[in-house]
């Protein structure tokens, strides 16, 4: 594999007595888009503030091109930033907040001019160039600021946060707009969010971000499927949990005893070891017969336009969650009816610790 | 909505302010123009006034002193405006409290330690002999050097104020978005957060000018009868000469100059905040 071109090792970074960022460690790919995915104070702006050079970490390194850049200030890193209130210069026009940068690095007129002309015709708001900026909408702010930052042709793109300010419709014809502009450009960008949707229709790769650490780091298909811990599995998307214990391991198949019957699942644990079990709702069929299956009590049918939500309680009290096209026929809450679902698609995890957050 | 305009009963909140300034501001000023008028008749006290030498000495000590005090309040005014804007809890408190403190202080007070700090054996003169930086004592009492010095320390919380105000209020992002897309922290300075801060600097100036331009106290106690302000001239006209003619022309003079000078600042901020 090529040496990574943004290649972070050890950042950690600490405000007072609480550890904001623990030791983080990740490699981006050229042309890559990567997000940072995870509650609010799991790091993931903190990590984007050292990239930036808005912020030193405590330890570690970030590595940009090749070039150490750890300690070097903002304004030689050749990264642009997308901020999460756009940030956008208040005494300038459109045209003008987008020459900014070419400005402050002197570039000459005629490349100021065409540029800014480029750029804006890119972001579609070229009838907008002598505009006041306290003359736009949330989204043309947002374009303004996506063509501010590529103006300068930056090695780097990073947005934090950029469409929480916009209503649902807006977000998400900006999402494929933008993520049609970046990839025009060829940009390697970095992107911020809480948000699991965004996180899943606009990367190639999502690192899912907790407690000052990356939990899981993969394509949106792998998280999705593959949650390596139960906050990924918790983060990103629906999911059903069962406790249980580990009683055979043999070839990587394990059976598990649960509450509500025993279950086989592949992985690898130690009889004896207390696990979690976790099932996405679209996995679980009503009706028995699969390699897996448990009877449950459905308590509540959710309709919700293209599925329906059935929520189950299983033997012993775990909830379990089904996401089915239609609700089978004649069924009425209080009714006990098998779920049954794949194996393969079966997910274990260790138990967490005696009082530990799962 | 209603194209006619009508009364507002909010405005009568307004009354006795109005009241109170029409009889104890308003009318002294009228009579004051007026004498300033009749006297001889007419604009021939003005015309006198600038027909004289003297006057222009006067009218050019006026404008140049408080320049300078402006000038010096600026430029030690923005910087602390600048961290105070930045800095959170106890060093915001600690420095708001020592710009507002010494308000609550007389200016008589002030101006007599002024001449204690700026006189030949004073702390300013021992200092600068100790250090080698002058070959003998000097006195900066009663020079044109200690009277903006020391004027500089009274009005600077008035420059310090505004600046501040209009500061705290510009989103610390501006300055990092300047950074990331290639601004140098001078070129950031200059092309962010002066012109962000404008109508606080031009409302620091109005304020800082138009006090020092009008002072009375501080250049009669720190340099005394041998430079002669508009408002010094005003008042040694009226207390001394007893000359009120010429006392109300430079009174009048002083006001349009002050007046003229708050006016074209208000204009000029409302303008770059309309375009901002």
């Amino acid at each position: 594999m090529n040496p990574a071109f943004l290649d972070i090792t050890g950042a950690s970074r600490s405000f007072g007595a609480a550890t904001v960022l623990d030791g983080v460690d990740l490699a981006v790919g050229k042309g890559e888009f990567i997000s940072l995915l995870g509650p609010s104070g799991c790091g993931k702006t903190t990590l984007l503030r050292i990239v930036a050079g808005l912020m030193t970490p405590d330890t570690g390194r970030v590595v940009l091109d090749t070039h150490e850049i750890t300690r070097k200030p903002p304004h030689r890193r050749d990264i642009g930033v997308v901020f999460q209130n756009y940030a956008l210069f208040p005494h300038l026009s459109v045209a003008e907040n987008v020459a900014f940068g070419l400005k402050a690095r002197g570039a000459a007129r005629e490349t100021i001019a065409l540029t800014v002309a480029r750029y804006l015709g890119l972001v579609q708001m070229t009838a907008f160039a002598d505009r006041s900026i306290k003359a736009l909408s949330g989204g043309q702010q947002q374009r303004v600021a996506v063509a501010r930052a590529l103006a300068v042709g930056p090695k780097l793109m990073l947005l934090d946060e950029p469409f929480s300010a916009l209503d649902r419709k807006l977000r998400e014809a900006m999402q494929i707009d933008l993520k049609r502009i970046l990839r025009e450009v060829g940009t390697t960008a970095i992107f911020v969010t809480h948000d699991q949707d965004e996180a899943l229709t606009m990367s190639d790769r999502i690192a899912v971000m907790y407690r000052g650490r990356i939990e899981q780091l993969d394509t949106p298909t792998q998280i999705y499927h593959r949650p390596a811990t139960p906050f990924a599995l918790d983060f990103v998307g629906l999911s059903s949990r069962l406790a249980g214990t580990v009683v055979a391991s043999h070839e990587r198949m394990l059976t598990i005893e649960t509450a509500a019957g025993r279950l086989c699942a592949p992985g690898q644990f130690i009889p004896g070891s207390p696990v979690v079990i976790g099932i996405r709702p679209e996995r679980v069929t009503v009706g028995a017969g699969g390699e897996n299956s448990i009877e449950a009590t459905l308590i509540d049918i959710v309709f919700q336009g293209a599925r329906v939500q059935l929520h189950f309680e299983a033997p012993a009290g775990g909830r379990l969650l089904v996401e089915a096209h239609e609700a089978p026929s004649g069924a009425a809450p209080g009714a006990s009816l098998p779920l049954s679902w794949r194996q393969a698609d079966t997910l274990v995890y260790p138990a967490p610790a005696e009082g530990g957050a799962a | 909505m209603s194209t006619t305009r009508r009364f507002d009963p909010i405005l009568l909140l307004a009354a006795p302010a109005v009241a109170y300034l029409t009889v104890v501001y308003g009318l002294p000023l009228l009579f004051l123009l007026g004498r300033s008028l009749l006297g001889t008749g007419g604009f021939s006290a003005f015309a006198g006034f600038f027909a004289d030498p003297f006057s222009w000495i006067v009218l050019g000590n006026t404008v140049r002193s408080a320049a300078l005090v402006t000038l010096v309040c600026l430029v030690i005014g923005y910087p602390t405006a600048l961290v105070l804007a930045r800095a959170g809890g106890f060093v915001q408190a600690a420095i708001l409290v020592a710009i507002i403190l010494p308000l609550s202080v007389g200016v008589v007070v002030k101006a007599f330690a002024w001449q204690i700090v700026l006189r030949r054996d004073g702390v300013v003169s021992q200092i600068f002999t100790g250090l080698g930086i002058w070959d003998e004592p000097q006195r900066l009492l009663f020079t044109e050097t200690g009277l903006v010095i020391g004027a500089a320390n009274i009005f600077v919380p008035f420059m310090i104020l505004p600046i501040y105000s209009v500061l705290k209020l510009v989103d610390p992002r501006l300055g990092e978005a300047a950074a990331t897309l290639g601004a140098s922290p001078v070129y950031r300075f200059f092309k962010v957060a002066i012109p962000l801060s404008l109508p606080g600097i031009i409302t620091g100036i109005a304020f800082v000018f138009s006090m020092a331009a009008s002072m009375y106290v501080i250049p009669s106690l720190v340099i005394g009868d041998r430079f002669q302000t508009l408002a010094t001239l005003t008042g040694r006209s009226f207390l001394f000469m007893r000359n009120e003619q010429l006392g109300s022309t430079t009174a009048v003079v002083l006001l349009a100059l002050t007046i003229g000078i708050v006016v074209a600042s208000s204009r000029l901020s409302r303008r770059l905040g309309g375009a901002a």
